[in-house]
């Protein structure tokens, strides 16, 4: 936490699009700061759901725009910060995935033995004896299929030979896929499009971690990539937010709102750009819906003001109109409420 | 129009300002007899091109301002700060005004517009 609060936070453009991944700057963004965003990451077999979202949190450009203009965040074009992996990082790195998977087959391995010491006395022995049969029939087509696999010259790290013999780890080594004169492209780790059937099916099943956040891999390298202000990421073609006068006013009604204790959330609910927060959204109800007005001479007709006013009054809000003006640099604010007669 | 009792009142602003003068003689007849707000005054607002409202509540103090438009008409951000401006003396610098928005048939609408950030009432 020490850490994320001096360093500037990593905001990661991908597609113009600002992410948040580390939890930790979500937090010190919201608490330091008074960012909010928005969490947008959902469970890959759940991804209808959307109460509750994770990781990464998406921040409105005009967010982004402001943390990077107040020094605290710098952006990061993302998928430039992934540099072609050495081969000792891609040892290094499929050596752990083995490592990781064996310390997980030991544990199923003890787990069933503990079970198998003790079982369970609703068996009687002929159901014991057919299980052992069946299981000893596994073993067997196991051992084949994966001497098979082996034979094939199995470069794969996700078939492992062995189910319940522990393999020397020079013998695992010897099986990754770390041929890079190979046709295969070098980045490709494993190749898992070419998996062997017969074998995956009757291993004990161990999870393969893949972290939502790939920063960890020694060949993320994002600091030829970083960009500490605006201008800068604009000229690398990362980040083109404010283009336009209206991009601009939205940045300067943004900053000028922050700076007078509010925060914003999106307005989309209520038909305007921002919903504005006396304090945190998690514990205050928003008192204004506002809009942005580019310059003080745009139109403006009668119907906005009844179409907002009446919606606000409705919802106990009061519509904000936020008139920027960009030779000034200067906001200027109208309240809306319905007058209670006529 | 010219036979309506309030023309006497409103005859001066509504030959200075012709285009607005359908929304000034609505607001006004609306505000004196179906609000019937007290001390009536019309009020010149020149940076507007309109004539404007100035009363009080039936059983109120406070002297409120009442700018009205038609509902077709197309204004701006600085159109309203400077009716705030207009409206500014050195005595009175009324905090918020009412806008009266008029359509064709007869009907009206008020929206009460502060200057600044105003909390809504709780």
């Amino acid at each position: 936490m020490s850490d994320s609060e001096t360093r500037p936070i990593p905001i990661r453009v991908a597609n113009k699009t600002a992410y948040v991944w580390d939890v930790d700057d979500i937090a010190t963004i919201r608490s330091k700061h008074r960012i909010c965003g928005v969490l947008t990451g959902t469970l890959p077999h759940l991804s209808q759901q959307n109460v509750f979202l994770g990781v990464p949190l998406v921040l409105m450009p005009e967010e982004a725009v402001f943390l990077v203009e107040s020094g605290a965040a710098v952006l990061i074009d993302d998928p430039k910060a992934y540099l072609q992996p050495a081969i000792p990082q891609l040892q290094k790195w499929s050596a752990e995935q083995q490592e990781s998977i064996r310390t997980q087959l030991a544990y199923s391995e003890t787990k069933q033995a503990k079970d198998n010491a003790s079982p369970s006395r609703a068996l009687s022995e002929d159901a014991l004896r057919k299980r052992k049969e069946r299981e000893e029939r596994k073993k067997t087509q196991a051992a084949l299929a994966a001497k098979a696999t082996a034979e094939e010259g199995g470069l794969d790290v996700f078939a492992q030979e062995g189910s319940s013999t522990p393999t020397a780890p020079s013998e695992l080594n010897s099986t990754l896929s770390l041929t890079p004169t190979s046709d295969l492209p070098p980045s490709t780790p494993s190749n898992a499009t070419n998996p062997s059937k017969s074998s995956s099916s009757s291993l004990p099943p161990y999870t393969i971690v893949i972290p939502a956040s790939a920063s960890s891999h020694e060949w993320y390298t994002p600091s030829s990539c970083t960009y500490t202000t605006v201008e800068s990421a604009r000229e690398a073609g990362v980040w083109d937010y404010p283009s336009t006068l209206a991009e601009r006013a939205r940045c300067g009604v943004f900053k000028d709102l922050w700076k007078q204790g509010y925060f914003m959330g999106g307005g989309i609910k209520f038909g305007g750009e921002y919903l504005v927060y006396p304090g945190d959204p998690l514990r205050y109800h928003s008192h204004f819906a506002a809009t942005v007005i580019e310059s003080p001479m745009a139109s403006l007709r009668p119907m906005e003001i009844v179409a907002h006013g009446r919606l606000g009054t409705a919802t106990k809000k009061a519509h904000l109109l936020c008139g920027w003006d960009d030779e000034k640099q200067e906001v200027s604010y109208l309240s809306i409420e319905w007058a209670g007669f006529g | 129009m010219e036979s309506h009792p309030s023309f006497s009142v409103l005859s001066a602003l509504i030959a200075k300002y012709p285009r607005a003068s359908s929304s000034l003689f609505q607001a006004y007849n609306d505000i004196v007899y179906a609000q019937q707000w007290h001390d009536v005054e019309v009020v010149d607002l020149e940076t507007c091109s309109r004539g404007a409202v100035k009363g009080r509540k039936r059983d109120t103090e406070e002297v409120l301002y009442v700018v009205p438009c038609s509902l077709s008409e197309t204004l701006s951000f600085a159109w309203f700060v400077s009716s705030f401006m207009s409206l500014r003396t050195p005595e009175t610098n009324p905090p918020f005004i009412f806008l009266a928005i008029t359509t064709q048939d007869a009907s009206i609408v008020y929206y009460k517009l502060s200057q600044g950030i105003v909390k809504p009432p709780v």
